[in-house]
C-alpha cells in the first residue's frame, strides 16, 4: 500500500503545487501592480462644505465601483483626497502638492470657479488632467487649456430654461431675482440675453447678498410691472423665504421657476404642500434619468445607499461623473498599451463618448461638455416630474397650480 | 391698496426686530462699559439653540421664547465675570476680546451646524385688515407687539424700580453713581444678565426672520450699534424709533433701488452717526 | 552702531533661516505656499500695525487689501499693463479710500473709530459688487496675468507659476516692509506717532497735529495693504468681492500684531509666522471645520496674559525709543 499512498501523495503535491501557482499567477500581479492614483480637491470645510462633500461622496463611489470590478486594466485605484476649506489659496496649495509630492495621474472634484479656476491653472502648467465636477461660470474654459474638462455648464441649465419659458409657458414679461455670487450673477446675465434674444422682455432685475432674509418688498414691484414669471437664480434657502412669502401674498404670477435647490426631495419635504406647482431644472435625480440608462442609474442608486445610508443627489451625481470620465480616460490609455501621461489622459478624455445616466459624456475643443442639458421639472402631487423638454417630459404642465 | 402700506409695515415689522436686537447691547454697554463685539453671534447660539428645539423637540414657539432667554442668561453672566478682569483701555479692550469671542463661536457654529442654512419656518396665518385692503403674516405684527411690549416694560424698569434709577444714575455717570454709594459692579451684574434675556429673546425671532449661518451674527451686531448709537445711552423709547427708522429706510431704499443697496443702508446711517456724533453716544465726552 | 546686541543676532538668524529652508526642503511644495502666503499675511499685519503705532485699532483694513487687488485687476484686465506696473499703482485706490476716511473720522479715537472702521468696509464692497459696467460686479474678474517671469543675475524665476519662486519674492517684499516697519518705530516720526497713541493731550502740548500724522500713518498703512491686495489678486489670477472684501482679512493683522507684539519690530511678523502655518499645517487635518477658532482664542489669551504680545517675552535692544 505504500507506493500507493506515496504515489497519491506525489500527486497531491502536485496539485498542491499547481494550485498554488495558480493562485499566486492571479493575484500577485495585482498586488504587485501601480496603484493609479487620483487627485481629488473639494472644499469639505468652510461655507461650501456641504456640495462639497456630497461630490466627496460620488466621486468615492466611483473609485470604490472601479476597484471592485477589479480596478482599472487591472489596477487599482486610489484616491487622494485633499480639502480646500473654500478658500483658492488653499485649493492651488493642494494642487502643488497632488501634483508634486503626491504625483497624481489626474485631478478631479472642484465646486465653484473661484476654487476650480487656480486648479486648472496648476493643471495645464504642469501637464496634468483635471475633470471639474462643477463648474459653470464661461471665462474658466475660455483660454485654450487642453488638459482642462468640466462635466457642467451654464448653458445646459440656461438654454432649456429659456426655452421652456417661451415656448411651453410662453411667458413675455418676466423678472429675475439673482445672488451675488459670481455662478449666480453670471446665470442672470447669459438668461437675460437669451430671453432677449427669443423677445421677451425681462422687466425688473435686482441682486441680494445671501443672508437678505425678505423679498417681500421686491416682491411688490411685479404685479404693477405685469410679470409673468419669476426667475430665481438663489439657492436653497433663499427660495424657501421665497415660497413662504409668495404664498402669504400671492402675486397673479404664471410661474415661479428656480434652477437651484428646488427640485430636491428635501426641498419639497420642507416646503410641503406650498411647493406644488413650482418648476426647477434639474440634471439627474434617482427617478429622472437619461433614458436608456435606466439599470445604471438604479444600481448607482442602491449601491450610494447601501454605502452611504443616504439618497444620492445631482451633486453627488456631478462628482461621481467626473470621476468615471477620468477612469474611462485612463482605462483607455491603459488598454492602448500606453504610457499613462497626462498628455495621453487628457488626449483620451478629449474622445472620450460615455453613455452615463447624467448626460452622454462627450467634450468639446473647450473641454466643455457637449451633451448637458438639464431637464425642467415640476412639482406635482410632492414629486418631481419632467415637463421640458418634450422628449423627456414624463408629464404636462399644470397651469393652475403654477400659479402664484 | 396703496403700494407704500406693505412697505411701511415691512419697515416697522423689521424695525421692531431690530429694535429688539440693539436692547440688549445697549443695556450692557451703558452699564458695564462693554462693547460686546460678540452680541450677534450669542443671539445666534440662542436661535441655533430655538432651531434645535424647534426642528428635533417640536417645542412650542413661545417656550421656546422662554428657554432660549433663561439659557442665554448662562451665558453673558460669566462673560461679565471675564471682561471685568481687563485692563485699561477697558472699552478698546472688550472690542478686541469680544472679536475673538466672536471669532470663536463663529467656528463652533461652523464645527457644530456646519455652513448649512437654517430657516424655521412654523406656519403663522395671514392677518387682514379690510379698511386698508391689506393683509400681512402675523409674524409681522406679533414682531411689532412684542417690540413694543420688551420695550415698554425695560422702560418701566428702568423709570419705575429703584433699581431702574440706580441703573440710570450708572448710565448717565459711573463715577458719580460709585460716589453715591452704589455698587456698580453689582449693577453690571444685572445688567448682563437683564442683556442675557433680551439676547436670549432676539433668538428664536432671528431664527424665524432670517436665516441662521455661522457668519450672521456679523449684521446682527452692526445693526445692533447702529440703533444704540442712534438711540443715545439709557434712552429706551429711542431705540424703538430708532430701529423703526432704520428698517424703513431699509424697506425704502430696497423699493427705490433695489435689494442690492441693502447692506449698505445701516453702514451709511452708523457713518453718518459718527460723524455728527464723534463721541458716540455718551452724554460726556470720553477722553 | 558699537556691538551686535542679541536681538539683533536673532533678527538676522530668523532671517537667514527664513531664506535657507527651502533649499533644504526642496520637494516640500505645499510647504513653500503656505510659508509664501504667512508672507503676504505678514505684509499685510506689518501695514496694519503701522496705522495701530498711531493709536488706532483699525477693524477694516480689507477695504484698503480689496481696493489694492481691485485697482491693479482692472488695470491688468482693461490695458493689459504687467502687474509690476499695476500693483503699485492699484495700491494707490487704496489710498484714496484712506484720504476719505481721514477727513471723515477726523474726530474718532478709539471705539468708535474701529466701529467707523467696520462700517467702512462695505462702501468700496458694496459699490465694486454693484459696479457692473467696470468691475463686472459679483462675478469677479478672471485670467489675471501672474506674477512676470523674470531673469535675475542669469537664474531666471518663474514668480507667477514657480511656487518657491514666489516664496522669495513675497519673503522679499516682507522683508522691504519691514524695513518700513522699523523705520515707523525707531525715528522721529515713529517717537512721535508713540506719543500720539499714549497721550493725545501731551502730544498736543508739544505742538503735535495729531490729526495729520496720524493721517500719513494710514496712507503708509493704506498703501501697503493694497499692495499687499493686488499681490493676492495677481497670485490667485481672479477677484471676486466676496473674497477681497472680507472679515478675515481684517482681523488676521490685528491678531498677527497684537498676539506678536505691536510695539516690536518684528512683532506682526513673529505673529504671523507663529500662527498662520499652525492653522495651516496642524490645526486644519485635525479640525476640517471651524480651525480657524484658533485666531479667536489666541487673542482672547493675548489680551489677558500677555497684552504686550510675545515679542515682549524677547530680550529687548539696550536702546529703546
Amino acid at each position: 500500500m505504500k507506493p500507493n499512498i506515496s504515489l497519491a501523495g506525489v500527486w497531491l503535491r502536485k496539485i498542491a503545487c499547481l494550485l498554488a501557482l495558480f493562485i499566486l499567477g492571479t493575484t500577485l500581479p495585482l498586488a504587485a501592480a501601480e496603484k493609479i492614483r487620483l487627485g481629488e480637491i473639494d472644499p469639505l470645510s468652510g461655507h461650501l462644505a456641504k456640495p462639497g462633500q456630497e461630490i466627496h461622496q460620488g466621486i468615492l463611489y466611483a473609485v470604490e465601483e472601479a476597484n471592485a470590478r477589479g480596478g482599472v486594466a487591472g489596477r487599482p485605484v486610489e484616491l487622494i483626497s485633499r480639502d480646500d476649506q473654500s478658500k483658492p489659496e488653499v485649493a492651488v496649495n493642494q494642487a502643488q502638492d497632488l501634483i508634486f509630492r503626491q504625483k497624481v495621474t489626474g485631478l478631479v472634484g472642484g465646486y465653484v470657479d473661484s476654487l476650480v479656476g487656480p486648479i486648472s491653472q496648476q493643471a495645464a502648467r504642469n501637464r496634468v488632467p483635471y475633470v471639474a465636477s462643477a463648474s459653470l461660470q464661461q471665462s474658466i474654459a475660455g483660454n485654450k487649456n487642453p488638459y482642462f474638462f468640466r462635466v457642467s455648464r451654464l448653458e445646459g441649465v440656461v438654454e432649456p430654461l429659456c426655452r421652456f419659458l417661451t415656448q411651453t409657458l410662453k411667458t413675455r414679461r418676466v423678472a429675475i431675482l439673482h445672488a451675488a455670487t459670481p455662478g449666480s450673477s453670471e446665470f442672470s446675465d447669459s438668461v437675460q440675453a437669451h430671453l432677449r434674444q427669443a423677445g421677451s422682455e425681462v422687466v425688473l432685475e435686482d441682486k441680494f447678498r445671501p443672508g437678505s432674509p425678505d423679498f417681500s418688498v421686491f416682491l411688490l414691484k411685479l404685479p404693477p410691472a405685469r410679470v409673468e414669471a419669476l426667475i430665481s437664480g438663489g439657492f436653497y434657502a433663499d427660495n424657501l423665504i421665497l415660497v413662504r412669502q409668495l404664498r402669504e401674498r400671492p402675486l397673479g404670477l404664471k410661474a415661479f421657476i428656480a434652477p437651484w435647490g428646488v427640485a430636491y426631495q428635501s426641498f419639497i419635504d420642507e416646503v410641503g404642500p406650498a411647493s406644488e406647482g413650482l418648476f426647477g431644472a434639474c440634471a439627474w435625480d434617482p427617478g429622472i434619468t437619461r433614458p436608456g440608462t435606466e439599470k445604471a442609474s438604479q444600481a448607482f442608486v442602491a449601491g450610494f445607499r447601501k454605502k452611504f445610508r443616504k439618497e444620492p443627489n445631482t451633486t453627488t451625481m456631478h462628482g461621481y461623473t467626473s470621476a468615471r470620465a477620468l477612469l474611462a480616460a485612463i482605462e483607455q490609455v491603459l488598454q492602448g498599451a500606453g504610457q499613462l501621461t497626462g498628455e495621453a489622459v487628457s488626449r483620451a478624455l478629449a474622445h472620450l463618448d460615455l453613455q452615463l445616466p447624467m448626460e452622454r459624456l462627450a467634450f468639446d475643443a473647450h473641454g466643455d461638455p457637449r451633451y448637458y442639458q438639464q431637464v425642467i421639472v415640476q412639482i406635482q402631487k410632492q414629486r418631481l416630474v419632467v415637463v421640458y423638454p418634450p422628449e423627456r417630459a414624463r408629464g404636462r404642465v399644470d397651469f393652475s397650480l403654477a400659479a402664484r | 391698496m396703496w403700494v407704500g402700506t406693505p412697505v411701511i409695515f415691512t419697515g416697522l415689522s423689521l424695525g421692531s426686530f431690530y429694535a429688539l436686537i440693539a436692547l440688549g447691547f445697549s443695556l450692557i454697554l451703558g452699564i458695564a462699559r462693554a462693547f460686546n463685539l460678540a452680541h450677534g453671534e450669542m443671539i445666534l447660539l440662542s436661535g441655533y439653540l430655538a432651531f434645535v428645539l424647534w426642528h428635533y423637540f417640536q417645542v412650542p414657539f413661545v417656550f421656546i421664547l422662554l428657554i432660549c432667554s433663561l439659557v442665554l442668561v448662562w451665558v453673558t453672566i460669566p462673560l461679565n465675570y471675564l471682561l471685568r478682569r481687563l485692563p485699561e483701555p477697558y472699552g478698546l479692550n472688550t472690542l478686541i476680546v469680544t472679536l475673538g469671542l466672536a471669532l470663536l463661536l463663529q467656528n463652533l457654529f461652523l464645527a457644530w451646524f456646519s455652513a448649512d442654512y437654517r430657516l424655521m419656518t412654523p406656519a403663522w396665518p395671514m392677518v387682514n385688515v379690510p379698511w386698508l385692503n391689506f393683509s400681512f403674516p402675523l409674524h409681522q405684527g406679533v414682531l411689532i407687539v412684542l417690540a413694543l411690549l420688551v420695550t415698554g416694560a425695560v422702560h418701566l424698569l428702568l423709570q419705575g424700580t429703584f433699581l431702574g434709577k440706580a441703573l440710570r444714575a450708572t448710565i448717565q455717570d459711573r463715577e458719580a453713581a460709585q460716589m453715591a454709594g452704589i455698587n456698580v459692579q453689582r449693577l453690571s451684574l444685572a445688567a448682563f444678565g437683564l442683556g442675557g434675556l433680551l439676547i436670549g429673546l432676539a433668538g428664536p425671532l432671528f431664527a424665524q426672520n432670517m436665516y441662521l449661518y455661522p457668519a450672521a451674527g456679523v449684521e446682527a451686531t452692526m445693526i445692533a450699534i447702529v440703533v444704540t448709537i442712534f438711540a443715545g445711552l439709557g434712552r429706551i423709547r429711542n431705540i424703538l424709533l430708532g430701529g423703526w427708522l432704520l428698517g424703513l429706510t431699509q424697506s425704502a431704499t430696497i423699493f427705490a433701488l433695489g435689494s442690492r443697496w441693502r447692506e449698505l443702508v445701516s453702514a451709511v446711517l452708523l457713518l453718518l452717526l459718527l460723524y455728527f456724533r464723534p463721541q458716540g453716544f455718551s452724554l460726556k465726552k470720553e477722553g | 552702531m558699537g556691538k551686535i546686541n542679541s536681538s539683533q543676532l536673532a533678527a538676522a538668524a530668523g532671517v537667514l533661516l527664513l531664506a535657507v529652508w527651502p533649499l533644504i526642503f526642496r520637494n516640500q511644495v505645499q510647504f513653500h505656499q503656505v510659508l509664501g502666503m504667512t508672507c503676504l499675511y505678514a505684509i499685510l499685519a506689518l501695514a496694519w500695525n503701522i496705522y495701530a503705532l498711531s493709536g488706532a485699532i483699525s477693524l477694516g483694513h480689507t477695504a484698503f487689501f480689496g481696493l489694492g487687488a481691485y485697482a491693479s485687476a482692472l488695470l491688468n484686465h482693461h490695458y493689459h499693463w504687467s502687474p509690476l506696473c499695476t500693483m503699485p499703482l492699484g495700491a494707490l485706490a487704496a489710498v484714496v479710500f484712506a484720504v476719505f476716511w481721514s477727513l471723515g473720522f477726523r474726530r474718532l479715537r478709539g471705539v468708535y473709530l474701529g466701529l467707523a472702521s467696520l462700517a467702512a468696509v462695505e462702501i468700496p464692497k458694496t459699490i465694486v459688487d454693484n459696479w457692473d459696467q467696470l468691475t463686472y460686479g459679483s462675478m469677479g474678474i478672471v485670467g489675471l496675468d501672474r506674477l512676470p517671469t523674470l531673469t535675475i543675475g542669469g537664474v531666471e524665476m518663474d514668480f507667477g507659476l514657480n511656487v518657491t519662486a514666489q516664496y522669495y519674492l513675497l519673503l522679499g517684499i516682507m522683508l522691504l516692509a519691514l524695513l518700513l516697519h522699523w523705520k515707523c518705530i525707531r525715528s522721529r516720526w515713529g517717537w512721535t506717532l508713540r506719543v500720539i497713541r499714549e497721550n493725545e493731550t501731551a502730544a498736543a502740548a508739544l505742538g503735535i497735529d495729531s490729526n495729520r500724522e496720524r493721517a500719513k500713518a494710514l496712507m503708509l498703512s493704506s498703501y501697503l495693504a493694497g499692495i499687499a491686495g493686488a499681490l493676492y489678486a495677481h497670485i490667485m489670477g481672479l477677484v471676486e468681492p466676496a473674497l477681497v472684501f472680507n472679515l478675515h482679512l481684517s482681523v488676521l493683522p490685528l491678531v498677527f500684531s497684537i498676539f506678536g507684539g505691536s510695539t516690536m519690530v518684528f512683532g506682526p511678523v513673529l505673529g504671523a509666522l507663529i500662527l498662520y502655518p499652525l492653522e495651516q499645517l496642524f490645526l486644519m487635518p485635525l479640525f476640517p471645520m471651524g480651525h480657524s477658532a484658533l485666531y479667536g482664542l489666541v487673542i482672547i489669551l493675548t489680551i489677558f496674559f500677555f497684552p504686550k504680545g510675545i515679542a515682549a517675552w524677547l530680550p529687548a535692544p539696550p536702546k529703546s525709543v
